[in-house]
């Protein structure tokens, strides 16, 4: 197999990924960042609202960042690690002003400084803008600025697959071009995983089609930890059938969410803040209307706008208003916009310190949604995800320099190891018949949806387990039958999908393991938050088909959890 | 209030290609509602029909700017299409879907952007602020005017839509084209930064070279409006140091379109094509003109519109 060599690989070129890569390039050593695809079309692209952020002289007087944290912790359901939290919010001011140096074209005040709006669960405004398209505009600013970058080398459309490592240290990764499908060992001192979220493992997901969840099961089979895997958010009003994203803004407008007899069902379930109820109980809302028949056909509720006048829906929900006409041809000043609940956010991930430095393996990084800093513990809030992959894609690039300037080499040889990991590749497709990946992968998301969803409980949840145990059985037996050894989409298809069955059967496993409702991890069986027994976090391996599950105290400073009521 | 939603049944016919097999059409039959994008339709062919199929696809919601292809023969996002309105629009079920044209072909729909990238890169497509403010000493302001208009331009998602589609790139190594072209001038009317002249350098010459005929406008699916950033970036040729000949000729077609219009009220093509290129030139050209049948109309002399003091007043901007 062919060999490069790097003193450091970082896996993903989103938000994350960029910002590590730029600290460690800038102090002078050489980088590889790996990525599915262009860098500007990472998932980071697709954010919205915008990113927190307190700023010193362009914040509200009264706040401070430690409000800011005490916002994120209990957002959290106080399984946040409070070290994390104050991290965030006291770098969050320099982290949009360096952004703002590079370029980015923030929305601005009449006296040419940063704007600043409200977003959920805030005690002041913080939240910083580029129109509706935060993360577009972020993301175009990092690459652009790291492009530029001597030190740095892109492999865009290259495919990360497995990590080779010895006894205790991560030595490098297997990846492949995916114009030729030829392998290439990236031999490295030390690795960043920052290769985003796995909305793809559900059926509805807000997420790109190319978050499969591929750095998390690199670090499972590499003997890795994920932390808080069970914790996975999602969002109550994403666009029916596309899933696109409809902000809560539509609801907190005034917006009525609708069954299919015209009933303002909120009532039933928060006769008091009615549709303004939090995302895990609205999402709870419509689930249960569509599954007691009061959905439409397709499963969805209709988001009715129409009350509200044209005039005022085209002003104050320009951005619902043209997404539900661009992606669903409806125009909502005449009709409601049809939505469902959608996943939306993986608060788990890969176990690392606010350092982005991973306990498991020596020289493994990892940072971003890929990374479990524990900053949003049971529950992310709004625009905090983007400032995470900022500040920790920073702080972790800056562990990475710190770590390679007391770096020996190991003498041990490599190399067979890597083989062994192509080898791995081959297997997963090498057989002449059998089943598509797509039916493994359409049954899994079905399941991963039905058992591990919004709703979970026991039963359903043991259901899941042996489905996908029984999906990673009829796995062994795909096939890929697209022969071509150019751009095989089919090939890689297929190793996300085992990728996919491998993050699953942690989810499950640990969603199953977990006998209290904390955040966005709701079960029916067990509907209160239990401090006493479960205020710690998950720390889960993957050894064949078990699940390993340890546990880690949170971290609190100066805050004592207590009921998270809004 | 109800929401109307029936399946039809359509027929997809996707050009694929291979370099192992070539070229070939291959139809494949689905049912769609309302609702559904042409990259739901694709991903569904993918996983239940034919896994074979390779096309590029991420954020679904056009901010990646992964899906560009043809439909229907129309330069489009995949995602920002629905499979019923291109039915309706053509009347008919069966829709074809082709690879963007001018990128060379790599898989089915997907098409090598190199090409584009560089285009890209020639620009310089980032800020370089000063240094005081990159050391945190000094801040940028900029008033929410300005953010505006360059937002417009930096929506660019890098889809190579306008760049498939755009005449001058096929006709012109020079010309940086339409994309290239947004994104530099989103730097150069930047006040943060800090490289004006070298930006002139590059980009000057290349905004003469485009035809105006607006495909890029049309095409583009975040209404970027590149030719607008062209026609902005020209007007910088009026203080600007070093002049090509593309330059210089542009601004002095400029000048005679105007004469043109201030003295009679229409384009005389004629004239135009006079004082643009000098005797020598035109009369070559019009060689060129006569053999293809197209001097005739070039010659024709024109009278003033009747409202001609009219268009003169709006042409000295009163
Ligand atoms: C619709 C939507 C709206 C959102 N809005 C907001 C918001 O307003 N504010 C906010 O704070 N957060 C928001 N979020 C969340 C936020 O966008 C993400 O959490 C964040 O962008 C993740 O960034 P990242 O750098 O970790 O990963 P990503 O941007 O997802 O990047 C992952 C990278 O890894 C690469 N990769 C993955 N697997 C492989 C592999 N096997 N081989 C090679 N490369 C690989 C990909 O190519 C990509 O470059 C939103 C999320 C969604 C879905
Ligand atoms: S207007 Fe200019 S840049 Fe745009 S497509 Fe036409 S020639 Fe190309
Ligand atoms: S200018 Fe428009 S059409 Fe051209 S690449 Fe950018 S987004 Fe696409
Ligand atoms: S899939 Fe991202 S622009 Fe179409």
């Amino acid at each position: 197999m062919e060999k490069v060599n790097y003193d450091v690989v970082v896996i993903g070129a989103g938000l994350a990924g960029l910002m590590a890569s730029h600290e460690i390039a800038s102090a002078g050593y050489s980088v590889a960042v790996i990525s599915k695809v262009f860098p500007t079309r990472s998932h980071s692209s697709a954010a919205e609202g915008g990113i927190a952020a307190y700023i010193d002289g362009n914040s509200d007087p009264n706040d401070n960042p430690d409000y800011m944290a005490y916002d994120t912790i209990k957002g959290g359901d106080y399984l946040v690690d409070q070290d994390a939290a104050e991290l965030l919010a006291y770098k969050s001011g320099e982290i949009v002003r360096i952004l703002e140096s590079w370029g980015t074209l923030f929305n601005r005040q009449p006296d040419g400084r940063i704007a600043v709006r409200y977003f959920g669960g805030q005690t002041y405004p913080r939240t910083r803008f580029v129109g509706d398209k935060t993360g577009m505009a972020l993301l175009h600013t990092v690459y652009e600025r790291t492009s530029g970058l001597e030190k740095v080398d892109f492999y865009f459309e290259w495919f990360a697959w497995e990590l080779v490592r010895d006894e205790s240290r991560v030595r490098g990764v297997v990846a492949f071009d995916m114009r030729n499908m030829i392998p290439v060992f990236f031999k490295a001192k030390a690795i960043v995983i920052a290769s985003g979220g796995m909305g793809m493992l559900y059926k509805h997901t807000t997420n790109s089609y190319i978050n499969t969840g591929d750095g998390y099961a690199m670090a499972l089979r590499a003997g890795v930890a994920l932390k808080d895997p069970e914790f996975v958010q999602f969002h109550p009003t994403a666009l029916y059938p596309s899933d696109i994203l409809i902000s809560e803004a539509a609801r907190g407008e005034g917006g009525i969410l609708r069954n299919n007899k015209g009933e303002r069902f909120m009532a039933r379930y928060a006769p008091k803040k009615l549709d303004l109820a939090p995302r895990d109980i609205a999402s709870r809302a419509i689930l249960t209307e569509v599954k007691e028949g009061r959905g439409f056909p397709g499963g969805y509720v209709g988001l009715d706008l129409t009350h509200l006048g044209e005039e005022y829906i085209k002003e104050r929900l320009a951005l619902a208003y043209e997404a539900a006409k661009a992606f669903a041809g409806i125009d909502a000043t005449k009709e409601m916009i049809p939505v469902r609940p959608a996943q939306h956010y993986y608060m788990g991930g890969i176990d690392v310190n606010i350092e982005g430095r991973n306990p498991d393996i020596i020289g493994l990084f990892a940072a971003g949604e890929a990374a479990c800093v524990s900053v949003h513990g049971a529950n992310r809030l709004g625009s905090n995800s983007l400032l995470e992959t900022l500040v920790f894609g920073r702080e972790t690039g800056r562990a990475v320099v710190e770590f390679l300037k007391s770096y020996t080499e190991p003498s041990s040889d490599i190399d067979k190891e890597s083989e062994k990991a192509e080898q791995l590749a081959y297997d997963v497709v090498k057989r002449e018949s059998g089943v598509h990946f797509g039916e493994v992968v359409n049954k899994l998301r079905e399941v991963m949806w039905e058992d591990v969803g919004v709703f979970r409980n026991e039963d359903g949840m043991k259901n899941a387990i042996s489905e996908i145990l029984k999906l990673r059985e009829m796995a062994k037996d795909t096939y890929v039958l697209d022969k071509s050894k150019v751009y095989n989409t089919e090939f890689y298809n297929a190793l996300e999908m085992k990728n996919m069955l491998d993050l699953a059967l942690v989810i499950a496993s640990t969603a199953l393991n977990r006998k209290e409702s904390r955040g966005a991890h709701y079960r029916l069986d067990y509907p209160k938050r239990d401090d006493e027994n479960w205020l710690k976090h998950t720390i889960a391996y993957l050894r064949g088909n078990t699940v390993e599950i340890t546990y880690k105290p949170v971290k609190i400073t100066k805050w004592k959890p207590e009921e998270r009521v809004y | 209030m109800s929401l109307q939603n029936e399946e039809v049944e359509v027929i997809i016919k996707v050009k694929r290609f291979s370099p192992e097999k070539g070229n070939w059409w291959q139809e494949y039959k689905l049912r769609v509602d309302r609702f559904t994008q042409f990259t739901e339709a694709l991903r569904r062919i993918k996983t239940e029909q034919d896994p074979t199929l390779a096309y590029r696809a991420s954020c679904h919601m056009t901010v990646c700017g992964s899906c560009g292809m043809k439909i229907n023969g129309e330069p489009r996002l995949a995602c920002k299409t629905l499979v019923l309105d291109m039915v309706k629009k053509y009347e008919s079920n069966v829709i074809t879907i082709e690879p963007m044209d001018y990128f060379k072909p790599i898989k089915d729909l997907i098409v090598d952007l190199d090409d584009f990238y560089q285009r890209m890169y020639k620009v310089k497509p980032r800020l370089y602020p000063s240094e005081q403010v990159l050391k945190g000493e000094a801040e940028h302001r900029l008033k929410p005017e300005d953010q505006r208009m360059l937002w417009k331009f930096a929506q660019c998602i890098w889809c190579g839509l306008c760049v498939s589609s755009c005449p001058s790139v096929r006709n012109d190594p020079e010309f940086l084209g339409p994309a290239a072209h947004a994104k530099g001038f989103r730097f150069l009317a930047d006040p943060r930064d800090t490289i004006t002249e070298e930006r002139e350098k590059i980009l000057l010459d290349s905004a003469w070279r485009c035809t105006y005929c607006y495909m890029c406008y049309n095409v583009c699916p975040r209404d970027v409006e590149p030719v607008t950033a062209i026609k902005k970036t020209r007007a910088y040729t009026k203080i600007a140091k070093v002049k090509t000949p593309v330059i210089e000729t542009g601004e002095k077609h400029t000048e005679a379109v105007f004469n043109s219009i201030f003295e009679s009220g229409k384009i005389e093509e004629a004239k135009v094509y006079l004082s643009t290129y000098g005797l020598i030139g035109s009369l070559r050209d019009m060689i060129f003109l006569l053999k293809s049948g197209k001097l005739n109309y070039a010659l024709i002399k024109e009278k003033p519109v009747e409202n001609i003091t009219e268009v003169r007043k709006i042409l000295r901007g009163e």
